[in-house]
């Protein structure tokens, strides 16, 4: 090159060196395009990818549903809540009693006298209990015909589908040793409405009998437990009346009516129950899933946001200098600590600090507490929030730097303090900032996987919001929770594959959204430098 | 400054005597400043905990009070079973191998209580990391880096190229744990293989050419869990890596373009090396990140437990890319959630969560102070 460049040092037009008829920036150009074009079809992969993944689900949801529907288990499911919400009373008076129990151990009593003292009214729980025995073997061996039809006809589909392999590969010989049975599966659901009218007898036997039990509700002699005596004697009664609603539902139910995707899709978005490898039925409702991250999240945000936006206002306003420059790395620093790592520490130090702390004398006067659960919303909220304060602050340190100093001065010269000036006129101008660095830290919250999955509990239930300040110490279950925890057991491509495919792109949108609103907010309420 | 200084020392306002009555302004600033500053201390003391902690108990498990300081076992070895048992009279804590040296040492049989995955160490875990680490930051660097100098240098400003760019900063905030399910359905299960010999699943065969591909996937495997990582923090380095770019002045450029420089040699000598300080640091912050994630390998790369080394037993030397590692985040997880609970495990569990965090934290704490040496020196 040297010597080329020696000999040709006026020659404006020296000829430039080709291969494959490109010159050199030509290429290189090539080089930088192609990379660039591979990342985005890959990201643009990811996102086509979960869409495509997912996208089957709803389709097998629906069928999984309509063989519900068909094999009569629907049906048997609505005589199973009226059972159920039968034994829910008997935990009530159960509970009753355990309670009395417990206040006459207090009182000093020996276990005979306690016992003969529970024994008056012990003939009154056993009469309650049997009352329900019948209506319950009933609804087991129905349900247990429904689940034999829907075995049976899932099996002959499984043959047929192998049969039709066979042929497909031309091995006719072996298809034809296939025996594939036909399941009717409206012969079982006919047996199972057949016994409808049975069924209604028994309901009215026990309706009959709660009220005659009723009549005598026994007496205890201790306030609080003759309150609940009569409360739960309203609740029988209710029960009662509710048994009517029960017997309209499967007096209307069809086998026949047709299972459309919207039910499947709302029976996944509004879905109560996440229920998998069931014997009867998997449901895969991300409601509840849902709902605990949103509590896990809001938990975090309520700590982070006054945290985060305080300490970065009081960076940029108030701190000296020396400050500034320890405490912003530091905090930067916190969000380099891995997310498993804070995890552990709260598996290992934190929720058990919390139980304990719960103990305290100066938490005596609230209902919730002491609380038995370690792992739980809580512990979980309180680890993200030291999550996302770095994210907050780092973000709305910055906001609240781009203000512009003329407006801090003007304020100032006017004779406001250095509060005024922050909280009416730096902290409003860089709002927008402020919001979607809050906005930003709830999409890292809400992302974070390893945090809830140690610390949350994973309890899959949605939280009980009536229980007030209770419902914060309740384990949960989170979306990215679930998601590390059963896609390393699923089969590929099975519906519950999709599932968590699914609940993926929930997340995945979720987290465009927050983005998208974090970008829109900052450029749409940015100050004019003017 | 020193103007003010001279009127300050004009007007003493303390040790006069008569001081001031605070307004209630100033009273409520006072307060106001004093609960911002706890707040502020607050999260510094939060964290504090959590890093002495750890601190603490792990470099009781990594740290010894004897030669040669450090728990040579722990950081050499691969997880074991811990056996606490008594022999003659004293009390013995010997992981697997040691134990095993023990009995046939004195040619006996004891009978141990045994607690899984509490004796050895962790070197198994730090290989794998660092395997995992190189492999997803080589992959995310080549295309982030180059795919940023296109888009920021050769590219015409457009709608499509905002659309681009818009995507990709929102793939940046997307959970960790859907890249983890991507790399499970697309690298584990669907990835392309090639292969000189036809193998089980293979789409076509490059004729005449011995070469066969397929989507038969690559199992959980180094490789996978690398593309995952890489994939995952492509997005950071792609909008880090051309955000400095961009910052550099338009005028360095045109100056270079101006005195007959070809494009590219105007990108190499004024531009790269200015934008290399941030393209460095951000990929360090992509390399903590890389580091400390758990949600995308747990499905794609990591293992529980294996006995081998990454390099031992290979029969080809691609099985290197297709084999499962373990790796510390995951190794944690494991001993933290999976297995029951006891003194011994603790120990594991402080052990590692230490060596983890030193590796991560000091990964992280080198690209802050280099940030900051950075923007002292260039400012434009």
């Amino acid at each position: 090159m040297a010597k080329e460049s020696k000999s040709g040092r006026y020659d404006l037009h020296s000829r430039r060196r080709r291969v494959l008829g490109l010159d050199k920036g030509q290429a290189l150009k090539g080089l930088f395009g192609g990379n660039a074009l591979v990342s985005v079809i890959v990201l643009a992969l990811i996102t086509f990818f979960l869409f495509k993944e997912g996208a089957g689900f709803f389709g097998q949801y629906r069928h999984d549903i309509e063989l519900y529907r068909k094999s009569g288990l629907e049906y048997v499911e609505i005589m199973k809540k009226e059972t159920d919400s039968f034994s829910e009373l008997n935990r009530y008076l159960n509970s009753i009693r355990g309670e009395h129990a417990s206040v006459l151990k207090e009182r000093g009593l020996s276990f005979a006298e306690a016992k003969a003292e529970l024994s008056s009214y012990e003939d009154f729980i056993y009469n309650f209990e049997d009352l329900g025995y019948p209506l319950r073997e009933y609804v087991l061996e129905m349900n247990e015909v429904a689940i034999g039809a829907r075995n049976m006809f899932v099996e002959a589909s499984n043959y047929r589908e192998h049969r039709e392999n066979l042929l497909a590969l031309g091995r006719d010989e072996e298809a034809a040793e296939v025996e594939v049975l036909d399941v009717d599966l409206s012969v079982f659901v006919e047996m199972i409405k057949e016994g409808e009218p049975d069924f209604l007898a028994l309901n009215d036997k026990v309706a009959v009998g709660i009220i005659r039990l009723t009549d005598d509700l026994p007496t205890i002699g201790i306030e609080k437990l003759d309150d609940k005596m009569q409360r739960f004697k309203e609740l029988a009664l209710m029960f009662v009346s509710e048994m009517d609603g029960y017997e309209t539902r499967l007096a209307e139910w069809d086998p026949q009516e047709p299972v459309g995707m919207g039910s499947a899709f709302a029976s996944f978005v509004f879905g109560k129950d996440w229920v998998t490898n069931s014997s009867i039925q998997d449901w895969y409702g991300i409601l509840p899933l849902f709902t605990g991250s949103l509590l896990v999240a809001s938990i975090a945000m309520v700590i982070a946001i006054p945290l985060g936006v305080g300490a970065a206002i009081y960076i940029n306003q108030v701190a000296t200098p020396a400050e500034q420059n320890f405490i912003k790395p530091y905090i930067e620093f916190i969000s380099a600590i891995p997310s498993v790592v804070i995890g552990f520490f709260g598996i290992a130090v934190f929720g058990e600090f919390v139980r304990q702390a719960s103990g305290w004398a100066i938490f005596s006067g609230l209902d919730a507490f002491p609380i038995s659960e370690r792992l739980t919303a809580f512990t979980a909220g309180c680890l993200l929030a030291l999550m996302a304060i770095p994210t907050i602050f780092t973000l709305a340190e910055d906001a609240i730097n781009n203000v512009p100093k003329s407006f801090k001065e003007a304020s100032l010269a006017m004779g406001a303090t250095r509060l005024q000036t922050t909280m009416r006129i730096i902290v409003p101008t860089s709002l927008s900032g402020i919001i979607s660095a809050i906005l930003l830290g709830f999409g890292r919250v809400i992302g974070e996987t390893m945090v809830v999955l140690l610390c949350a509990g994973n309890r899959i239930e949605i939280p009980d919001f009536t229980d007030g300040l209770a419902t914060f110490f309740e384990p949960v279950h989170t979306m990215t929770g679930i998601i590390a925890q059963e896609l390393g057991e699923v089969v590929n491509g099975s519906i519950h594959y999709r599932a968590l495919f699914m609940v993926g792109m929930v997340l995945f949108l979720l987290s465009l959204l927050i983005n998208y609103l974090a970008q829109k907010i900052v450029l749409k309420y940015q100050v004019s430098r003017g | 400054m020193p103007a003010t200084a001279s009127i300050r020392k004009e007007r003493p306002t303390e040790g006069l005597g008569f001081h001031k009555k605070p307004s209630k302004a100033k009273s409520t600033e006072k307060a106001f400043f004093w609960l911002f500053r706890l707040g502020t201390y607050f999260i510094l003391l939060c964290s504090s905990v959590i890093f002495l902690t750890i601190f603490y108990k792990g470099s009781q498990t990594v740290f010894q009070t004897e030669f040669p300081f450090v728990n040579v076992e722990f950081l050499t070895e691969a997880p074991q079973t811990l056996h606490v048992f008594e022999y003659e009279g004293e009390q013995y804590e010997l992981s697997d191998n040691n134990f095993r040296a023990f009995e046939e040492e004195r040619g006996v049989e004891i009978d141990t209580t045994t607690y899984a995955y509490s004796g050895g160490g962790i070197w198994p875990c730090i290989v794998g990391t660092v395997l995992l680490v190189v492999g997803a930051m080589t992959i995310a660097l080549t295309l982030g880096v180059l795919s940023a100098i296109f888009l920021s240098e050769y590219s015409k400003p457009g709608k499509i190229l905002n659309a681009i760019r818009l995507s990709i900063l929102n793939l940046a905030g997307v959970p960790s744990v859907v890249f983890g399910i991507f790399g499970l359905g697309f690298f584990v299960l669907a990835g392309p293989i090639f292969s000189f010999s036809p193998f089980e699943g293979y789409d076509f065969q490059f004729w005449p050419l011995p070469i066969y591909f397929g989507f038969a996937g690559w199992n959980v495997s180094l490789i996978a869990g690398c593309f995952t990582l890489a994939f995952m923090v492509l997005p950071i380095v792609i909008s880090a890596s051309e955000e400095s770019l961009r910052a550099i002045p338009q005028g360095l450029r045109e100056a270079s373009l101006a005195l007959g420089a070809s494009k590219w040699t105007a990108i190499r000598t004024n531009v790269l090396p200015y934008a290399m300080p941030g393209i460095l640091t951000s990929s360090i912050i992509g390399v903590a990140r890389v580091a400390g994630e758990t949600a995308p390998i747990m499905f794609t790369a990591a293992y529980a437990m294996r006995d081998q080394l990454p390099w031992e037993g290979l029969e080809k030397w691609t099985d290197f890319f297709f084999q499962g590692v373990m790796a510390l985040p995951y190794h944690i997880y494991v001993v933290s959630a999976k297995i029951p609970q006891n003194e011994y495990t603790e120990r594991m569990q402080y052990g590692t969560a230490f060596v983890f965090l030193f590796i991560v934290a000091g990964i992280a704490l080198a690209s802050i102070l280099l940030r900051i040496r950075m923007r002292k020196k260039y400012r434009w």
